[in-house]
């Protein structure tokens, strides 16, 4: 039996319900996959089965990797609740590079959206892997960080790559709306998932989910979350593996950060900006590069002190006129101009600021949150 | 005498029709025959009117009697509105009165069974088909056929009085001449109304310049408030418009003010399980106006957007446009004024919360919210308001905030501005005129240029946000050209509904 055989034989042997992830895994590590399969005695793979899984992973471009093959990744390998076989496309080369985890919650602020995808973006300006899990919000912003790093660039060979661990099978696209990264992600980076095809999205497999993407992160951070929620349990399976996590600090008024200041609150390294993950990474490259600067134009006096009075929080135009005590058409103004410079964002209906505080306010330069702007 | 023809009139839509109501007394059995398409309250008619005359000692026919309605048109003939005209026609028939002394008179009015009078539906369009007779209507209806015509009303309370009147016997009894002009009391005032600064502003443009708002917040938040006081900001309605408003009301049977005129803007809220008949008008034989006809020339104010049947809502947009519904059915069509300023409050998404950061609704959620209402309908509203609780020093503090009477001086003065220069109002100006009404100053021009080419603001939303910074240009600074500062706050009361997201180049990328 040829290699490309073995890995048909290990996707067919995964998709067996008597066999569990920890057994199989166990057997893999001894034997080769039809090794393991002649031992299942009659519930031994029909050869059919084969032929259709072979049929399927070409029509789906999927390749299979499985505990015992060459290109298993390491970081995986000593991993005690290692999946046994993983489903993936693109290339696996892309987990040579430094990787840092990008999680948060489904319903994100602008200001967290903002903070996901720059950060994404300047890491994968630095040559490194960003890893995230495809879903809603926080995700698929630190994703879109990357593409639009991409797109910028000519040369993607210095760009960090892209890292998507799913939960579903890899032809089953979820959620819909994310099929644009989804190739993306195939075609420049690495799409992961331990998932046979056609698996469809259920709710358990997210926290299964969650254990592969913080055992392939060397740094997990956490831009947005809840008290309670699927980036808790990454931040979980990332300490359980002694996985540096570190957290965007929120408002406190602000639910969708009780997770990450809860997190801050028990000793997580913060992240304001790219350097502090830089610095996290053992890259702390802010002598050698000239500071990330912002191009935005700065701000007057008076707009820079209507974006400290928004900062953090996301207030309707009512209640910055309650906090400020200032006109509603001079603040309406301001909005306005602070908008057209790309200051500040209405959200349906309510205002945020984009962009971390330097101590000097907003409006100065500083490293970090560097403008996606062209 | 057998034959006699007695005039009066039937309603469709809010246009009054007359109908000659012919009546036939002839040997053969007794009996009592409608025809000529009368619905079922008509046919009901002569129960009524055999009862109310033998109530009034007047004779009734042993005779074969045959009723036909007749006005050339093939249409239904509705409503207990014809039954005086019938018991007239009888007594004429029996030579109980004269056919001369009723040769000049037309006849309003519901029987009940004791010989009194009735309102019926439709009093002032009624009336107003009827120019060429004296009509006698119920005194209960006394205004409101004053409002159709001034000369030509007699009213009576029942029908012996009526009788007599015709046999001059009695004087008619003179309309009293004291009417009560409808004081604005019981219209709740803005300055209960604590915080909301923003909304209080987009609630006085809105009034200004006519222009259709949306408030979008929590529950809780005042959105029901703030648009029931919208309508205390409205100058009273004069000449026209009152009347059309009150021809509207009259033909909807609804309470009409003690004056007979509805002179101050109405304000229509109809629940959010309204049937699509309810809200455009139609559903009986007469095509009752619907809620945005009761609304003409006042506020339409629908809350929980989101809740209202999708056929509903989309059922708003062309009378948005022409300001008038056509209502046609398999027999009959009318035109129907509905000029209304739409006013309507929504959640912001399923949890209500909104606030990005407290709201536990994804992106995907809030989207299948929205869905609810359509594109082209949410591009109608020229402004849409972010509302939330208010603060507790607000609500809380001794200070009223600004009465309504104080708004509703500078709307008017901004109204009577917007007329003066436009001939209409600002949210009617068409795109051509913008360029002449409301020029742009070129901080303006440029500001508006960066929304455009942003992707911000559609074709249509640049106009609407002109007629709307021509209005806040009205209101504050009275300038012949409109600034940058006016489109500014045009601007910042007319945020996206759909939520936006990063706000950065990154969603183009």
């Amino acid at each position: 039996m040829s290699l490309d055989d073995e890995r048909v034989v290990a996707a067919v042997l995964a998709t067996k319900p008597t066999l569990t992830s920890r057994k199989l895994s166990q057997l893999l590590a001894q034997q080769t996959p039809s090794e393991v399969a002649l031992t299942l005695g009659t519930n031994q793979p029909t050869l059919q089965e084969y032929e259709r899984m072979a049929q399927r992973l070409e029509l789906t471009a999927m390749s299979v990797t499985h505990v015992g093959a060459p290109d298993f990744p390491n970081m995986l390998q000593h991993d005690p609740t290692r999946s046994p076989v993983l489903f993936f496309r693109g290339n696996l080369g892309a987990l040579e590079q430094r990787r840092v985890g990008i999680v948060g919650t489904r319903s994100a602020t602008a200001a967290g959206r903002y903070m996901a995808s720059h950060i994404s973006f300047d890491l994968a300006e630095q040559g490194i892997a960003t890893v995230s899990g495809l879903a809603r919000g926080i995700d698929a912003w630190a994703h879109k960080g990357v593409s639009v790093a991409y797109s910028r660039s000519s040369d993607h060979s210095r760009l960090g790559i892209p890292i998507g661990v799913v939960a579903s099978g890899l032809d089953v696209v979820y959620p819909k709306e994310n099929i644009e990264l989804w190739n993306f992600i195939s075609e420049h980076g690495l799409l992961l998932s331990e998932s046979p095809p056609g698996t469809s999205p259920e709710p358990y497999r997210f926290p299964l989910r969650n254990r592969v993407l913080a055992a392939l992160s060397e740094v997990v951070v956490v831009v947005e979350s809840r008290a309670t929620g699927g980036s808790m349990i990454t931040v979980e399976e990332a300490q359980k593996r002694d996985i540096t996590v570190m957290a965007v600090p929120g408002s406190p008024r602000n639910t969708s950060s009780a997770g990450t200041n809860l997190l801050l609150q028990q000793g997580c390294a913060p992240v304001v900006s790219v350097d502090d993950v830089l610095v996290a990474l053992g890259l702390d490259t802010r002598r050698v590069h000239p500071p990330l600067y912002d191009d935005r134009t700065s701000l007057l006096p008076e707009d820079a002190a209507l974006a400290c009075a928004l900062a953090g929080d996301a207030l309707t135009l009512d209640q910055l006129v309650m906090r400020t005590r200032r006109d509603v058409v001079d603040i309406a103004f301001a909005l306005g101009r602070m908008e057209s410079m790309g200051w500040v964002v209405n959200n349906g209906g309510w205002w945020e600021v984009l962009g971390a505080q330097t101590p000097t306010g907003y409006g100065g330069n500083h490293g970090g949150s560097h403008r996606l702007a062209d | 005498m057998s034959f006699v023809s007695v005039r009066s009139a039937t309603l469709l839509g809010v246009q009054g029709a007359p109908v000659d109501i012919e009546i036939h007394l002839g040997m053969g059995l007794p009996g009592f025959t409608i025809v000529g398409q009368p619905d079922e309250a008509c046919r009901e008619s002569r129960d009524r009117v055999r009862a109310a005359l033998l109530s009034c000692d007047l004779p009734w026919p042993n005779k074969r009697i045959t009723v036909n309605l007749a006005n050339g048109v093939n249409e239904r003939k509705g409503g207990a509105g014809l039954d005086v005209a019938i018991a007239i026609g009888l007594l004429v028939v029996q030579e109980v009165l004269a056919a001369e002394s009723i040769a000049e008179f037309a006849f309003i009015g519901e029987l009940g069974l004791d010989g009194s009078l009735r309102s019926v539906p439709g009093v002032v369009p009624l009336v107003a088909s009827l120019d060429d007779r004296v009509v006698v209507v119920p005194r209960i209806a006394e205004r409101e056929g004053l409002v159709a015509s001034r000369r030509a009303i007699r009213s009576v309370s029942n029908l012996a009085e009526l009788v007599r009147c015709i046999r001059q016997e009695e004087q008619w009894q003179q309309p009293a001449d004291n009417c009560v002009e409808q004081t604005p009391h019981d219209i709740a005032d803005m300055a209960d109304v604590r915080g909301q600064t923003a909304a209080r502003h987009a609630c006085e443009i809105a009034a200004a310049g006519a222009h259709h708002m949306l408030l979008v917040g929590p529950p809780g938040a005042g959105k029901s408030m703030l648009a029931q006081r919208l309508v205390g900001l409205l100058p009273n309605l004069v000449s026209q418009d009152a009347i059309v408003t009150t021809i509207v009301h009259s033909a909807a049977h609804i309470a009409l003010p003690a004056s007979g005129l509805v002179s101050r803007p109405p304000l229509r809220a109809p629940h959010h399980s309204a049937s699509l008949v309810a809200m455009v008008g139609g559903g009986t034989s007469s095509l009752r106006p619907g809620e945005i006809s009761l609304a003409t020339n006042g506020v339409l104010f629908l809350d929980e957007l989101g809740e209202f049947a999708p056929s509903v809502l989309d059922a708003l947009r062309q009378p948005l446009e022409e300001g008038v519904v056509r209502v046609a059915r398999a027999k009959s069509s009318v035109q129907l004024p509905a000029k209304f300023l739409l006013v309507a409050a929504t959640n912001p998404c399923p949890c209500g919360e909104g606030t990005p950061g407290l709201c536990v609704c994804d992106d995907r959620a809030k989207q299948k919210y929205l869905r609810r209402f359509s594109g082209p309908l949410l591009d109608r509203f020229d402004l849409r308001v972010a509302v939330t609780r208010p603060h507790v020093d607000e609500l809380l503090a001794a200070k009223p905030a600004e009465s309504s009477k104080d708004i509703a001086l500078r709307v008017a003065t901004a109204r009577d501005l917007a007329i003066s220069r436009n001939g209409c109002l600002n949210s009617a100006l068409s795109a051509d005129a913008l360029e002449k009404c409301a020029p742009l100053s070129s901080a303006a021009a440029s500001l508006l240029r960066h929304h455009v080419e942003r992707g911000r603001l559609s074709g249509r939303g640049y106009h609407r946000i002109r007629r709307v910074a021509r209005t806040v240009s009205d209101l504050r600074d009275q300038s012949e050209c409109v600034d940058e500062v006016h489109v500014a706050v045009a601007l910042a009361l007319r945020v996206g509904v759909q939520p936006q997201f990063s706000g950065d180049k990154v969603v183009q990328a």
